[in-house]
């Protein structure tokens, strides 16, 4: 397909979906609202994990920071400033953990991230139980849910855009290098550390930018809703069931995905953690490369 | 004229085993050297030592009078260095064509877009890969594997190459090929540090020998001769009936 005829419409969708919430009921428009954020999610997430391979549940705690930002700062300032507050300071907090962790290599990257997670909530709560004196906070802001998902949805088509930019840029190559051979790539010239870096800020911006657009979706605010551990699991298994190398991967994996955790969340609460651990083994070990790759082979009358 | 390449006093240890014990030595601009020595006597610690892979413990390495001892290895690329792994290692995810655009895009001068994709077809011909850059790596044969890493090498647009055994593994009349690669190299001024056991090469390629054992130089000088000194038939003797 041509360049110019995906763009077409990519933006015809985007007009389509953006015009939806004036049409269809607010349960739906929450739906829409959830998917777009799960889609942003799963999108900025493959960015930078996707190519290098380093498996991130960091997820939450930059979406967390987001959302605990605008829950501290929504009344203190006006709301593009609180949005911007919430993006510089999940830039900084990515600085400081890419820093200090992408040197670490396969499970280790994945259970510091974890345990990052886990930080930040135990810090944020112990900040405000002895040194703020609150324990949860309210979010006012005038925003009903299509405004909120009009802004998810801006955001998904920006994240959408600069994933497709960087797949075509030499970053792009590189990245896809570090993942293959960190070696090879350093002596072929690509300054390793720095690009992961970059990718890793870039990504983690814009999932606390998700996290901050949707807080005002709760009203009430508190670490153990924000920093809840299924949102880095969940990011992380629709960005691998769609395919984490590809542009369009994250959003074929998170749509489905996320329709059936929303049926599942409501019929078997219980058990839904179980069914999450289950359905992640059974898609690294069917489709380890997604289901895009996947359609792609059985096209090409390959063996999978 | 000043030297191309010039290694300084150069050591390294792991742990209690000392790999590289105080060597030095000095390549001109467009001379091919050989590296030779038995199994483990140093060479390719030498070499990722000069490439930045692994940081030495003394010494200098200077490259066209630049000191690059502690520079990682990116840096050490962008300076004109480039090199080939004793293991062939080609990046699998990315297509042939692709493997050598890395080197391109970041190599000294940064070629992208159309311009980049000419290049490297052009690199790719050169190594006989002609037209096979859409091909996966995966699906490559070895000598085509090797050729790819020379053509990724070269991508980066070195004055200093540094071939890791990279004849090794091919039959007589690929290492026909081989040689005859390196030669056209040559006779473009590409200086070259070659490690390689296969002695006809070394006699068909370079004009100087060094020989290292147990992480020590232990001889130096015009191959012909140097090969035939006991000292250096020893080391390799040695190595096999030990
Ligand atoms: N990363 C490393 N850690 C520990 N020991 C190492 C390391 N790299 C090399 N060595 C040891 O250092 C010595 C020199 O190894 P090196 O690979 O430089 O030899 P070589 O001359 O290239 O041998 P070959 O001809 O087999 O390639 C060997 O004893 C080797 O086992
Ligand atoms: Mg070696």
């Amino acid at each position: 397909m041509k360049v110019q005829t995906a763009f077409v419409l990519a933006a015809a969708a985007l007009v389509v979906l953006a015009l939806a919430p004036l049409f269809i009921p607010d349960y739906w428009t929450g739906v829409l609202l959830g998917m777009t954020g799960y889609v942003t999610l799963a999108t900025a997430w493959a960015m930078f994990s996707g190519p290098t391979r380093y498996v991130s549940l960091a997820t939450v705690a930059f979406f967390g920071v987001g959302a605990y930002t605008v829950a501290v700062l929504n009344e203190a300032m006006p709301y593009p400033l609180v949005l911007l507050c919430a993006a510089g300071i999940g830039m900084a907090l990515a600085l400081v953990v890419g820093l200090s962790t992408l040197r670490l290599a396969g499970v280790y990257f994945v259970i510091f991230t974890f345990g990052l997670a886990e930080l930040v909530r135990q810090l944020v709560s112990w900040w405000e139980v002895n040194v703020t004196y609150t324990m949860g906070r309210y979010v006012f802001l005038p925003f009903e849910g299509r405004h909120i998902y009009w802004q998810l949805l801006a955001l998904a088509a920006v994240t959408l855009l600069i994933s497709w930019a960087i797949g075509r840029s030499r970053l792009g190559l590189a990245l896809k290098a570090v993942g293959d051979d960190e070696t090879v790539a350093a002596h072929a010239g690509v300054d390793v550390t720095r690009i992961k870096l970059l990718l890793f800020v870039i990504s983690a911006t814009i999932i606390t930018l998700v996290g901050a657009i949707q807080a005002p979706r709760w009203t009430y605010i508190e670490p153990s809703i924000v920093f809840n551990p299924t949102v880095s699991f969940m990011t992380l298994i629709m960005a691998l069931l769609g395919g984490a190398m590809r542009l369009w991967g994250p959003l074929v994996g998170a749509v489905p995905l996320f329709l059936l955790f929303e049926w599942l969340s409501v019929s078997f609460p219980d058990h839904f953690s179980i069914i999450l651990g289950l359905l992640f083994i059974l898609i690294v070990f069917v489709m380890p490369n997604g289901v895009l790759a996947r359609l792609e082979d059985l096209r090409k009358g390959g063996r999978a | 004229m000043s030297a191309q390449l010039e290694i300084a006093n150069l050591h390294k240890r792991f742990g209690g085993l000392v790999a590289v014990n105080d060597v030095s030595f000095t390549l001109r601009p467009g001379e091919v050297v050989g590296l030779l020595g038995p199994n483990g006597s140093g060479k390719t610690t030498v070499m990722n030592m000069i490439s930045g892979a692994l940081p030495s413990d003394g010494g200098r390495v200077r490259v066209g009078g630049v000191d690059i001892t502690r520079m990682k290895p990116h840096r050490v690329a962008r300076q004109g260095v480039a090199r080939t792994f004793q293991l062939v290692r080609p990046l699998p995810t990315l297509s042939v064509a692709e493997n050598v655009l890395l080197s391109l895009a970041f190599g000294r001068r940064r070629h992208w877009g159309r311009e980049a994709r000419d290049l490297a077809e052009e690199k790719l011909a050169f190594v006989g890969l002609a037209g096979r850059g859409e091909e996966q790596v995966g699906n490559l044969t070895y000598i085509d594997q090797k050729r790819l890493e020379m053509a990724r090498a070269l991508a980066s647009e070195p004055e200093l190459l540094l071939l890791d055994e990279w004849l090794a593994g091919l039959n007589p009349s690929e290492l026909r090929i081989g040689i005859d690669l390196v030669q056209h190299l040559q006779g473009q001024g590409m200086t070259v540090l070659l490690v390689e056991h296969i002695m006809e090469a070394v006699r068909a390629l370079c004009s100087r020998c060094i020989v290292m054992s147990a992480g020590e130089v232990i001889a130096e000088g015009e191959s012909g001769e140097v090969l035939q000194r006991p000292a250096v038939i020893k080391a390799y003797l040695g190595d096999d009936h030990a």
